[in-house]
């Protein structure tokens, strides 16, 4: 693994000096902050609206809001927008490389390919826990301030059981960006394999053993209604492996 | 020259080994062929032009040294290790210049030779003097904006800088000079010149200029074909050599007509009082040229071998296939 820490240092380099720490960080700490806003204010522009033009008559009742629904709010955008920004974002993390010509003038040197491969994994996977960190922390201290009370663990436990399926994407993007030439390729595989996971988590055996099961188990933390992770988080880890591992196998063997 | 031998990765590296050899080379991109037997062996110390037209298979050939394609059939060898077997140790030992170097747009001059120092493993005293040195070689020191600002010439300067960095005992460069204005082109050729007989040149280009100024070997590569391969100089008398100039005081015309049914001239060209005769056959020519001069009582001035070009050696080998 020659020039496997060379690399993963010029990633680290490239996130902070380039739009990437604004891209994916910036997108999640700013819908962590309004998440729980919104979810306070919802019940009172729903029911300011049941004066205006077209909804006369109509009485809007919710519930009190909670710090429940702010965190609903950040898982629902934990699990859809930024899960999508996530596959567009890591679907050129090789291809990228090699159009721009740069991966043909580090491969010709002294670093094997499963090094440059495991280095641009690691490096979006650490991106990806960055954010959802500092997302998680200003989605808990909003909530707190807005609400009073926002329990850490339950934060914590909806927020990782989210790292781990990101983590199998930015690994599956990792083997697709290794072995098809173009970014719109690796990006509609990718996401081919989100729809295929989403669909897979409406089968109760998908959901109950593989990483389908983590596609809904934010919410379902956060509303208690989660049965055992347990068996989706070790065949989550498992397939991380073997995408990544996988993607090493392929670009080894692939003509730049 | 006694032969030394160490061993990398389990194969036998033969370090007085021609810096490279290739036997039979083909390579085949479905139903075209890029590259078809090369054979090719490339001295150390050289500064070898690897030259052809577009599209003849000189980018092939060094993606397949640089270790970034396959070849389909025969044997590439770099420093004594066949290319398929090489691993780092081998490409420590190399610099490579792709015909478009690809740079991380956010990193200035020295921070990408630092990154390219690093990757070969060097300590941080040696980085810093090559560095420096480097730096100055690319007239980019005190260069502070990033390479994503920089001019063709500029990048391209730095990718002949960091393919340097390692000291490499191979440098391979892939059209160099290509797309770069005038300066361009002399700044890089003047970097390549100053390298030669300190390590081994690879260089391939299409501009013919290029090689006559800076390489003292050149092969010619045709339709994945090498035509030729030989030092420019012998090269030049061996195809100067079919080459005649007559000057004479009167009578051209009357010599033109007279050269032009000779059997052993292949073509005339006049010019004032000059006759340039392409011959066929040199010994028929030194015997029959002074009697016609003599017959025409034209009065003889000058008569000596022609200077070719390496152009018109290039164009006479692939200009008439084409």
């Amino acid at each position: 693994m020659r020039g496997f820490g060379v690399f993963l240092g010029k990633e680290a380099r490239e996130i902070l000096r380039t739009w990437r720490i604004w891209a994916l960080p910036g997108l999640v700490v700013f819908l962590a902050l309004t998440g729980p806003v919104i979810a306070k204010l919802t019940p009172e522009l729903l029911k300011s609206m049941s004066g205006t033009a077209g909804m006369g008559g109509v009485v809007v009742t919710l519930p009190k809001p909670t710090w429940q629904d702010a965190y609903l709010q950040w898982s629902k955008n934990l699990t859809q927008m930024i899960t999508w920004v996530l596959v567009v974002m890591a679907g050129g993390m090789v291809s990228g490389e090699r159009k721009s010509g740069t991966a043909v003038l580090v491969l010709t040197k002294p670093i094997s390919r499963s090094a440059f491969l495991l280095a641009k994994f690691i490096s979006n996977a650490g991106l990806v826990a960055l954010a959802a960190v500092l997302g998680a922390f200003s989605t808990w201290a909003v909530t707190l301030g807005v609400f009073g009370e926002a329990p850490v663990r339950i934060m914590v436990e909806a927020t990782a059981v989210w790292l781990t399926f990101a983590i199998v994407l930015v690994a599956v993007l990792t083997l697709f960006s290794a072995v098809v030439d173009s970014r719109l390729g690796a990006t509609f595989l990718g996401f081919g394999v989100l729809v295929a996971f989403t669909i897979a988590s409406l089968w109760g055996p998908a959901a109950d053993l593989s990483p389908a099961g983590l596609v809904n188990a934010p919410n379902a933390v956060i509303s208690g209604t989660g049965g055992r992770l347990l068996w989706p988080l070790v065949t989550s880890a498992v397939a991380t492996l073997l995408f990544v591992a996988g993607g090493m196998c392929a670009f080894s063997r692939k003509e730049l | 020259m006694p032969r030394t031998c160490c061993t990398v990765r389990g194969m036998a590296n033969d370090v007085s080994a021609h810096p490279i050899e290739l036997t039979g080379l083909t390579k085949v991109y479905g139903s075209s062929k890029a590259l078809d037997g090369i054979d090719l062996v490339v001295s150390e110390g050289s500064v070898y032009g690897f030259l052809g037209p577009n599209g003849a298979g000189k980018t092939t050939t060094l993606r397949i040294l640089s270790g970034l394609a396959r070849p389909t059939t025969g044997r590439a060898r770099v420093l004594g290790v066949d290319v398929g077997a090489a691993g780092n140790d081998i490409r420590a030992r190399i610099g490579f210049l792709p015909d478009v170097p690809g740079f991380y747009e956010w990193m200035t001059a020295e921070e990408f030779l630092r990154f390219a120092g690093r990757l070969f493993g060097l300590p941080a005293a040696v980085l810093d003097e090559r560095v420096e040195a480097l730096l100055d070689l690319a007239g980019l020191t005190g260069v502070t904006t990033k390479v994503g600002a920089y001019s063709r010439g500029m990048k391209q300067r730095l990718g002949v800088a960091q393919a340097l960095i390692n000291a490499p005992a191979l440098l391979m460069l892939d059209e160099p000079t290509s797309a770069l204005d005038p300066i361009g082109r002399k700044e890089v050729l003047d970097m390549i010149a100053s390298l030669a007989g300190r390590t081994t040149v690879f260089f391939s280009t299409h501009i013919l200029s290029d090689v006559e100024r800076v390489c003292d070997t050149v092969a010619i590569l045709d339709r994945g074909r090498v035509v030729v391969q030989a030092p420019v100089e012998e090269l030049k008398n061996r195809y100067g050599a079919r080459k005649v100039i007559l000057e004479v005081t009167c009578g051209t015309e009357a010599l033109s007509r007279r050269f032009s049914a000779e059997s052993w001239v292949t073509a005339v060209a006049c010019e004032s009082r000059t006759l340039t005769l392409t011959v066929s056959d040199i010994e028929a020519a030194r015997l029959a040229i002074p009697a016609a001069v003599v017959a025409e009582k034209a009065g003889l001035v000058r008569l000596e071998g022609g200077e070719v070009s390496l152009e018109e050696v290039f164009v006479g080998l692939v200009g008439g296939a084409q």
